[in-house]
């Protein structure tokens, strides 16, 4: 073979790889890629191919098998739709979970059906991602009559933004203590009543705790430090919050705000009780007895079902003013406007969100059910430790998390200056302060882009990904 | 004047092997630039579609208005007049100057310092295994190591820390104080890319005549005049490539502080690499991104010319 010949051959296959390259991913209905990134066995689950099926894809946070029966029923149901569950991660919290979910739709990927918690709700409807469900809901007299009498008013209205159903509700969580009730025995202490006191709190920490600076160090208490969730679990028990009730403004300059953050900051750096979060595994801490109380949801059960750690119970959060009130929030699916199947996906949520989901979402040891019949049964009354009923009863005094339709920018806004309190780097007047400043502008901002999107799709006709978005 | 084609044309006539001509160049000439550019095309290509369009495209985006989801708006100057007042801009670009500075110099110094150490006469599995030990993190992915010296410099439960009080020191807040973690980045950059820079080093070395070195010793030249007269002048072209190119590379880093601080706490270790993700991907604002990262640009050109221009200065090319 001469040189030449060589040449030409080594062209034509390097062309030949590069054309092969180029046609190795599908897009649209009928694609069996994963979620970009996923592995295909660990996240997506899926049924098998059936010739004609619309393919329905749908996206949730939650661990595949959660929907694997939920999938089986689909199949018996509605066998003109192939429906497939990919998951996404919400590593990074819920800003960063809508903003995969974004980047994912900007990018071309299908998506029909989408499940998001309250707090990526309204960026995701501003962004016309979400449809409204109502004419869905209205045709649906089975769905009407779920939504209406099996779930609970307030998790309905938490999936709504501007007066429209724009999720079925799936799940919520609220924040309540854990403690290990071994330790708390070996002190001597009682368990905390339900309307226990933030000094009734510092006092047992101060008791419990055990903090030298060593490996056997034993820390009373460890919280989130971050994430809007978390914080306000102690916020709304000092009958405050960091945004106004109206959502609208920065409402960090309330005295309570940073009554409430030097509170939590001297239970690092002047009691020595509780960890800074950063860094922090308290999951594993609290398992290996060097944690005593958490604040956590539901989920949290799961954790220490899969550790065999039993010596443990559930309390509401301490109080300090106001009303006593517990943070909420609420997930549920919905449809994506960029669907080209509606209908199809319509059915789709119907199964998501269906008492078998449910069920299986509740023996797996995840978020407490929206489904009132489902949070009745022995599955979910049974799973956990004794106290396990302050879950559901506590939905009549909930107060939602706020979300606004930016949430993926303030929270991480108050992340970061949260941080610096933890840390010591700044005093938490000067950490609110420089927080109002920042939160402030960006909530400024949002209601000038409200305005300007309100009188931009008054006067233009708007082509976008999301094809069958319509402007309100 | 003539031609280099019409050079090659006339050496193919002599040859016996042109034909029929076609602007000058013979059909064998044209066959041989049609296979080369064959060749490279793939190259070419990928080229065009990853780098040279979308910084086109990055340079319109910063007179947009862009959230990914509704087409680009035009927004004029108004994402170059953002540039003015955003004070977490210089806030992060007084971060990457400090990663730049002290991670430039580390890597250069403890790159040029093994080079020496390996490039001496020792067995030769020991060299292997040596040169092999210092690339090797190199060759590993950022983000994974960068999630395993998270671990490692956890406050509670790190092993560094764990290590520290065996020796009976105070554990330290490796990534949670604003001071600690910026050091804590520029380490572990360090610890990731200096054995690149051995590498460098070590072929500059290799390339310095040892007769040099003999003619030195004749006269009666000690090991640290030899390093001072001989090495270090004649290791300043690769010195200057290693400089130039580590400049570029921290002003880039990303996925080091990601993974380990996040950023944080506050904004004490945020990357320009890291604010520009942040405010293309979760403010979903393509054109200030944009406009961010013709700044970055700017800054690149401008220190790499500067570079360019004091290599006369300090580079010794003979």
């Amino acid at each position: 073979m001469s040189r030449r010949q060589m040449l030409r051959l080594a062209a034509g296959a390097a062309a030949s790889l590069a054309l092969a390259a180029c046609g190795g991913r599908q897009m649209g209905p009928g694609s069996a890629q994963g979620t970009p990134g996923a592995s295909p066995t660990q996240a997506v689950v899926e049924q098998p191919p059936k010739e004609g099926a619309i393919t329905i894809i749908a996206t949730s946070q939650m661990p595949i098998n959660t929907w694997k029966t939920a999938l089986k029923e689909a199949q018996e149901r509605y066998p003109d739709i192939r429906l497939k569950v990919t998951q996404t991660s919400i590593q990074g919290g819920w800003s960063a979970y809508a903003d995969k979910i974004i980047t994912q739709i900007a990018g071309g990927e299908q998506l029909d059906v989408i499940m998001i918690a309250i707090e990526g709700l309204a960026l995701l409807s501003s962004k016309r991602v979400l449809r409204p469900l109502d004419e869905f809901i209205q045709a649906d007299s089975e769905a009407y009559d779920t939504l209406h009498n099996d779930i609970h008013k307030t998790l309905r209205e938490m999936m709504q933004y501007e007066g429209k159903q724009m999720e079925f509700p799936f799940s919520w969580n609220n924040m309540v203590i854990y403690y290990n009730t071994k330790i708390f025995q070996e002190e001597g202490l009682k368990p905390p009543s339900p309307d226990w006191t933030w000094n009734d709190f510092l006092g047992v920490c101060k008791q419990v705790a055990n903090v030298r600076g060593t490996a056997k160090d034993r820390y009373a208490y460890s919280f989130w430090g971050a994430g809007m969730f978390g914080m306000c679990a102690w916020y709304f028990n000092n009958d405050t919050s960091p945004l106004t009730d109206d959502w609208q403004d920065s409402n960090m300059l309330d005295p309570k705000v940073a009554e409430t953050l030097q509170f939590l900051v001297d239970l690092i750096r002047k009691h020595r009780v509780a960890p800074n979060p950063a860094g922090w595994d308290e999951n594993a801490q609290f398992h290996a007895g060097h944690l005593v109380m958490r604040t956590c949801g539901r989920w949290c059960i799961g954790a220490s079902l899969a550790e065999k750690f039993t010596s443990y119970d559930l309390q509401y959060q301490p109080h300090k003013a106001g009303p006593y009130k517990t943070v909420v929030g609420t997930d549920g699916w919905g449809i994506a406007t960029m669907s080209q199947h509606p209908n199809e996906a319509w059915k789709a949520v119907k199964v998501l969100s269906g008492k078998t989901a449910s069920r299986a979402m509740v023996e797996l040891g995840g978020n407490i059910p929206a489904l009132r019949s489902v949070a009745e049964e022995p599955a979910f009354r049974e799973y956990g430790p004794e106290n396990t009923e302050i879950f559901y009863e506590s939905l009549d005094y909930a107060r939602t998390v706020p979300s606004p339709p930016n949430f993926n920018i303030i929270e991480p806004i108050l992340d970061r200056h949260y941080s610096t309190i933890w840390n010591g780097q700044k005093t938490v007047q000067e950490a609110v302060k420089l927080a109002h400043q920042e939160l402030q502008a960006e909530m400024d901002k949002l209601k000038e882009e409200s305005r300007s999107s309100r009188v931009f799709a008054a006067s233009t006709t708007r082509t976008c990904p999301c094809q069958e978005a319509r402007v309100q | 004047m003539i031609r280099r084609s019409q050079v090659r044309a006339r050496q193919l006539d002599a040859m016996g092997v042109r034909k029929l001509s076609l602007f000058g160049v013979g059909r064998a000439r044209a066959q041989e630039w049609g296979s080369a550019y064959v060749l490279i095309a793939p190259a070419i290509a990928a080229l065009a579609i990853f780098l040279v369009i979308p910084i086109l495209a990055s340079f319109a985006l910063v007179f947009a208005h862009y959230d990914l989801l509704t087409p680009p708006r035009w927004a004029g100057l108004e994402n170059l007049q953002q540039l003015l007042g955003d004070r977490r801009l210089r806030t992060v670009y007084w971060n990457s100057l400090q990663i730049v500075v002290g991670a430039t110099f580390l890597n250069q110094v403890l790159g040029l310092l093994l080079a020496m150490g390996v490039n001496r006469a020792m067995p030769a599995f020991l060299r292997y295994l040596l040169r092999t030990a210092l690339f090797f993190p190199v060759l590993t992915t950022t983000a994974s190591l960068a999630l395993v010296w998270r671990f490692i410099l956890s406050q509670d439960r790190g092993v560094l820390n764990y290590i520290l009080q065996q020796l009976g020191l105070a554990p330290l807040p490796w990534l949670t104080d604003p001071h600690l973690a910026l050091v804590s980045v520029i380490l572990y950059d360090v610890w990731k890319s200096c054995g690149y820079l051995m590498v460098l080093y070590l072929a500059g070395l290799q390339g310095i005549p040892d007769e040099l070195y003999e003619a030195a010793k004749v006269d009666g030249a000690n090991r640290l005049q030899l390093v001072r007269h001989i090495t270090l002048p004649l290791i300043t072209p690769t010195a200057f490539f290693a400089t130039v190119i580590s400049i570029i590379g921290a002003f880039q880093i990303f996925d080091n502080a990601f993974v380990l601080t996040g950023g944080g706490p506050g904004d004490a270790t945020r990357t320009i690499a890291m604010y520009i993700y942040e405010v293309a991907f979760k403010r979903y604002d393509m054109g200030y991104a944009s406009a961010v990262a013709l700044t970055l640009f700017g800054v690149l050109v401008l220190l790499t010319l500067l570079q360019f221009r004091l290599s006369r200065h300090w580079v010794h090319y003979d």
